[in-house]
């Protein structure tokens, strides 16, 4: 970090980052994405003892910021419910990355996570932009769980070629994981414009 | 409209979710359920597995794509049902299977409860019979006889055990009575299909009663808490599939196929059926979509009835129909029924229409639509061999557009806009009326007279001969010359009109004046004409005379210029079969201010002052000359 991101750092002047973040209901978004708040924020919660059980479903979809060490982010935590499905592509717009959360031990619907991100990724809003994808296998303590090399595989992830992608093995509920895949995308956020 | 080619996921709707072809399940769509087992909102599969027939009866539960629970059932199952017992939190359903006359009742997947139906009644003159043998009054040949003309007579059927000692061998008589003459006699019917009713509420997790149907052609109606029996209704002939509606306290409809092959509709407070419908053939399925009521047919087709049995529809399939299914998508209001037929294909009808065709890779036994997983809109499928397959409905999947042909098209449910009627209308009916007698006669004078004039004026294009004609054969023609001269390029393309037939023996001569031109090819054959090929034949023409010649092109588009004058050739194509009879087809005649010269065919003639070429294709040169009449062609 130069001197001069430092002090644009002590004046609040992060580079901002607008970051969607989808996947099928039940997989671990809004979970994550708690997961990923400063701990100051999260203190409270710890205190009240009321943690991961607090999750509730998500409906409609819900905005998270908070600031990281070098980004500030503005995180858009779609719900996963079929009904709400159709109001993700409203958001790719401003998009500037992608987290997509895979629930791992959910073999069965691998083929509508595929076929989800297969019409993310044809939708002009995002079709020829260059955006970090950000994959999170999650729930990887589940005792069937697929490894993120197969799940790579069943996503057909290779055939992403024009955007950057990285996938990782996650534990939300435990906070493993995570902090690998934020580092790449934060990586990934300042290579990209400056 | 395309032939419907079917396609692995249904014509782009279906999700492969999984497929095992060896899970070794062998299932009937009456033995398989979707139900939330353990309250978590993630639904699970529980079939009923047939085994082998006589082992390995057993009650599986799947959960996304592996078996969590396996547990052995003691009897072949009839029918599988998961429905609500009670009002406990939290609210998860129980699972009764139903298998020969008892219906065992699983809860968490742990035995809970048997219910066994009442016995029939026995036949009294048999139970004296064998109370007899029980006290050593009678030996059991003669129970033998009065057992068989028991048999003959009997109103009420003799007992199994009694007609098992019938078809015993005499040896084995004794052995059989020692063995089982002590224990009573009972009779004891099976259970031919189950379904559920809700008692009160229609609510989604509302207590329902189980409705049991037997192979004594009843129907029994149970509570739920208590297992008692609430109803019994009787029909004329065994019941093998139901499908029951309503609500058990207000008002309800139990629709049973029988196995005589009509179909009984019971209602509420109704001992005997109210309505039945009498099919011609045999049911294999029964789906009730919305208030009608869809059966599958042995005869390969799938009919449509109101709920008072009035026949709507009648579809066709392409093949016997092994299972039948409803699919119902709440959500999106869309209601259609599955069938799966003997050529490995699911079709998915919607009245009589086929929205979608899924091939599958094995003859399906089983479908079973609903919520499983967490997805609403997943179709489970198992297949004769054993497999089990899964598919998720696409959430972006049209439900609306027809594959097939048939059906009305869209525009004609179009309601016609019918201008209404206006002043000016109704005054011309009037006149019409009127003066109809005028009015025709002047529209058949004035039809007439158009007639008279197209005659006229085609009368006037033979003469100039504006259009190249051919009488016999289908041929088109035209020239195209090109050059500025002297020399020139004269190119006909001739095609072939007619539909089938080749032209043959065709053959192009040239009418020129030998003096002014000189041709290389005056007179070639042509080949065979396919139909429809446009074949250009060529041939040069060089004006030998330096003095103007005015000849004019008339049938090609463009002018020439030779040597400052025009130039006009028209060509003409005939068959050489014989040479007084030609077919001319089209004409091509160098003209010299409006004269005729021969070709090379006929004899040549002197210059002739005129030409005429009349209706028929005859082409006479005037002004006599014995040439002149071997100049003239006559054109058949």
């Amino acid at each position: 970090m130069g001197l001069f991101d430092k002090l644009a750092g002590w004046l609040g002047l992060k580079k901002e980052v607008n970051v969607l973040c989808l996947g099928l209901d039940n997989s671990g978004k809004t979970t994550i994405i708690n997961q990923l708040k400063p701990a100051n924020v999260n203190m409270t919660n710890i205190f009240i003892g009321a943690q991961a059980q607090d999750i509730v479903p998500t409906i409609g979809f819900s905005i998270e910021k908070f600031k990281t060490s070098s980004l500030s982010f503005t995180v858009f935590d779609m719900s996963g419910q079929g009904r709400y499905r159709n109001l993700w592509e409203h958001y790719y717009k401003e998009g500037q990355a992608i987290i997509f959360v895979i629930d791992s031990a959910d073999k069965l619907r691998m083929v509508v996570a595929k076929e989800e991100l297969d019409t993310l990724l044809n939708h002009p809003d995002v079709k020829h932009r260059r955006i970090p994808i950000l994959f999170f296998a999650n729930k990887m303590d589940v005792r069937d769980a697929l490894s993120s090399v197969k799940v790579s595989q069943l996503l057909c992830l290779e055939n992403i070629k024009d955007k950057p992608w990285h996938i990782c093995a996650t534990d939300a509920l435990k906070g493993e994981g995570l902090q690998e895949g934020v580092d790449w995308l934060q990586d990934q956020i300042k290579t990209m414009r400056t | 409209m395309a032939s419907v080619e079917p396609r692995a996921d249904g014509g782009g709707k279906w999700l492969d979710a999984h497929y095992d072809p060896v899970a070794g399940l062998h299932t009937f769509s009456s033995c398989v359920d979707l139900a939330d087992l353990s309250g978590d909102g993630e639904n699970r599969l529980v079939v009923g597995d047939l085994g082998s027939g006589s082992s390995g009866m057993k009650l599986k539960v799947y959960s996304g794509t592996a078996l969590t629970s396996e547990s052995t059932l003691l009897d072949l199952p009839a029918g599988l049902v998961a429905f609500f017992m009670d009002l406990h939190e939290p609210r998860i359903p129980a699972v009764a299977v139903a298998s020969g006359p008892c219906v065992y009742v699983y809860k968490n997947l742990r035995p809970y409860f048997k219910f066994t139906l009442p016995g029939l009644e026995v036949n009294s003159l048999e139970q004296d019979v064998w109370q007899q043998v029980r006290e050593g009054q009678i030996d059991p040949l003669t129970l033998r006889e009065m057992l068989e003309s028991l048999r003959k007579t009997a109103e009420v059927p003799l007992s199994v055990r009694s007609l098992r000692f019938l078809s015993l061998e005499a040896g084995d008589m004794d052995e059989f009575v020692q063995l089982h003459k002590q224990q009573p006699i009972r009779r004891q019917t099976v259970i031919t299909c189950i379904g559920t009713l809700k008692k009160s509420t229609a609510d989604e997790d509302g207590v329902s009663c189980l409705v049991i149907g037997t192979e004594s052609s009843e129907v029994f109606v149970l509570d739920p808490e208590a297992f008692i029996i609430l109803s019994k209704m009787s029909l004329p002939a065994a019941p093998t599939m139901m499908d029951v509606t309503g609500q058990f306290d207000v008002e309800f409809r139990i629709t049973a196929a029988c196995r005589n092959g009509n179909i009984y509709i019971l209602r509420r407070d109704f001992d005997k059926p109210k309505y039945s419908i009498e099919l011609s053939s045999h049911p294999v399925g029964l789906v009730r979509v919305g208030k009608n009521v869809v059966v599958g047919c042995t005869d390969e087709s799938l009919q449509g009835f109101t709920q008072k049995g009035k026949k709507l529809w009648k579809a066709v399939l392409t093949a016997p129909i092994t299972t039948l299914a409803s699919m119902d998508l709440p959500t999106r209001g869309f209601q259609a029924v599955l069938v799966g037929l003997a050529n490995c294909e699911v079709h998915l009808y919607q009245d009589k229409n086929l929205l979608s065709t899924i091939k599958t890779p094995d003859v399906v036994t089983s479908i079973c639509f609903g919520r499983y997983g967490r997805e609403d809109g997943t179709l489970v499928l198992t297949t004769k061999g054993g497999g089990l397959m899964v598919k998720i409905l696409k959430r972006t999947a049209a439900l609306d557009e027809r594959e097939s042909a048939p059906g009305p098209p869209a525009s004609q449910s179009v309601r016609l806009n019918v201008p209404k009627k206006t002043k000016l209308y109704v005054d011309q009916t009037l006149r019409e009326r009127e003066s109809g007698v005028a009015m025709h006669r002047a529209f058949q004078m004035d039809l007439s007279r158009l007639r008279l004039a197209a005659a006229k004026s085609y009368v006037v294009a033979l003469e100039c001969s504006l259009t190249p004609m051919s009488s016999s054969e289908p041929l088109k023609m035209n020239a195209v010359v090109q050059g500025l001269g002297p020399a020139f390029k004269l190119t006909l393309n001739i095609q072939n009109t007619g539909a089938r037939r080749p032209a043959v023996n065709l053959a192009v001569s040239f009418l020129y004046d030998e003096g002014l031109y000189h041709m290389r090819n005056p007179y070639m054959r042509i080949p065979l004409l396919v139909p429809g090929l446009v074949y250009p034949v060529e041939t040069f023409v060089e004006c030998t005379s330096d003095k103007g010649i005015s000849d004019i092109i008339k049938r090609s588009s463009s002018f020439y210029k030779a040597g400052g004058k025009k130039f006009f050739i028209r060509t003409e194509a005939f068959r050489r079969e014989d040479e007084e009879r030609h077919c001319l087809a089209g004409r091509a005649v160098c003209v010299r201010r409006r004269k005729v010269w021969s070709t090379l065919q006929w004899k040549h003639c002197q210059q002739q002052e005129d030409v005429r070429q009349l209706g028929t294709g005859t082409l006479w040169s005037q002004k006599g000359d014995q040439g002149a009449q071997r100049s003239g062609h006559q054109v058949q």
